[in-house]
């Protein structure tokens, strides 16, 4: 139950303009994760150096099983559907179909009846040159291409980028039926709300770098959440002992909306002190990422 | 399959709670007869939009009270359940709810007969006494 689809251990990668790390991250087996994060905050440079396109300055990253840049890793690799968040614009002047040709001579696993399937499902029609295609239209392609060969496990890089809403919501379903025998993983990067709230199982947030931590999904927001309260007692002073406080609002007319990262203890807290709760409200996950990165920026700044 | 499970993001309930008390009411209420497949824990997770970790927790909660069966590689079955049983599940359903509802009345300062006259007028509304 606790195998990991991916590790990475204590994992430095230094550039000019960037340094992403150290990252202590486990991706569980059978799972859908969602890593969400602003952009620049690191997420495709994990998928590549997943993947092995980068090389880290330190630490050990595991894929399968198997640490990355070992001998026979193509054999690791063929188990992974990647799809990445940009498509090189290299292989443009080729049909579709030719590089699908190209594609699954390095795929033992291939299934050109699963390939078809995904084909009419998206409405794809490969005799197309990719340069030829919408934006839409070669995501779909490389949706298709990269789910091909039954892989264990899928790396995607903003998947849904250039998605109209059908395709958007035939995507989510082959992606949960994919899911579906248990065994099989997911790895995704994403910015979409919704998307992360249909899919993910657990959910990391990236920032600047940093893995600020991999938390269950319905565990999240049901922990996040902002309470309004207001009485004689209420102040701003006193309501700052609130656990998990992360923010106080003055709303008008004496009432005060705190937000809170542990609503259970919060909530018990309050009947403690004798404070009324006249509503409460979850939060979005955009709203608990606004925090994060305003928490994040001012501990830099310190 | 579609099951009536109806998820309130606001609540203070946590959601597992909160799809364990609906699916145990439709068990044994007995809208859910015996031998009837569950969804897989990754459909119901894609219907309540909630993670698989959830759905999982509920089928074992439920299955460790005996309302639910899991064959090996076929899934989750709504288990047979003794009529004694039953009857105790679907009273511990709507003393629930009262106690939900008595609770709702202290947070606004009613008093015990306040809440007993309400009682008897909601009774007389819904029985037409």
């Amino acid at each position: 139950m606790n195998e990991n689809a991916i590790s990475l251990k204590e994992v430095e990668l230094q550039r000019t303009h960037f340094q992403l790390g150290p990252i202590q991250l486990e991706v569980p087996k059978g799972y859908v994760t969602a890593i969400v994060g602003p952009n620049g905050s690191g997420k495709s440079s994990t998928f590549k150096l997943i993947l092995d396109l980068i090389k880290p300055q330190k630490g050990v990253i595991k894929l399968l099983g198997k640490n990355i840049s070992e001998d026979e890793d193509w054999q690791t690799k063929s188990r992974v559907g990647f799809l990445p968040e940009l498509f090189s614009p290299h292989d443009n002047r080729l049909k579709a179909s030719a590089k699908t040709e190209f594609v699954k001579k390095w795929y033992p696993e291939w299934d050109v009846n699963r390939y078809q399937e995904l084909l009419r499902l998206f409405e794809v029609d490969d005799g197309i040159k990719l340069g030829k295609m919408s934006k839409g239209m070669r995501r779909k392609y490389e949706f298709a291409l990269i789910l091909s060969h039954h892989p264990e496990l899928l790396l995607l890089d903003e998947p849904s980028s250039g998605l109209d809403p059908l395709a958007w919501r035939t995507m989510i379903d082959v992606l949960h039926r994919y899911m579906e025998p248990g065994d099989r993983t997911i790895l995704m990067a994403s910015h979409i709300v919704e998307e992360v709230k249909r899919l993910a199982d657990y959910i990391v947030f990236m920032i600047h770098g940093r893995v600020l931590g991999v938390y269950e999904k319905d565990e999240l927001f049901g922990s996040w959440h902002a309470f309004y309260v207001h009485g004689e007692q209420v102040n701003r002073k006193r309501v700052q002992a609130m656990p998990g406080q992360c923010g106080i609002e003055d709303t008008g007319g004496g009432m005060l909306r705190v937000i809170t990262r542990m609503a259970p203890d919060a909530e018990d807290w309050c009947g403690q002190e004798h404070i009324t709760i006249t509503h409460r409200q979850a939060l979005q996950l955009d709203d608990i990422l606004a925090i994060l990165v305003e928490q994040e920026r001012t501990r830099l700044r310190a | 399959m579609w099951l009536p499970i109806h998820i309130n993001e606001q609540s203070a309930e946590p959601l597992y709670y909160q799809i364990e008390v609906q699916l145990r009411a439709l068990i044994v209420s007995g809208q859910l007869e015996e031998g009837t497949l569950l969804p897989s824990i990754r459909e119901l997770a894609q219907l309540l939009k909630c993670s698989v970790i959830t759905v999982r927790r509920v089928y074992q909660d439920l299955e460790n009270e005996g309302l639910l069966r899991t064959k090996q590689g076929t899934g989750t079955y709504v288990a047979r359940i003794e009529q004694n049983a039953m009857d105790r599940y679907r009273l511990d359903a709507v003393t629930e709810a009262l106690e939900a509802a008595v609770e709702a009345g202290k947070l606004v300062q009613c008093t015990r007969e306040e809440l007993t006259k309400l009682f008897r007028e909601v009774l007389d509304r819904k029985f037409g006494g």
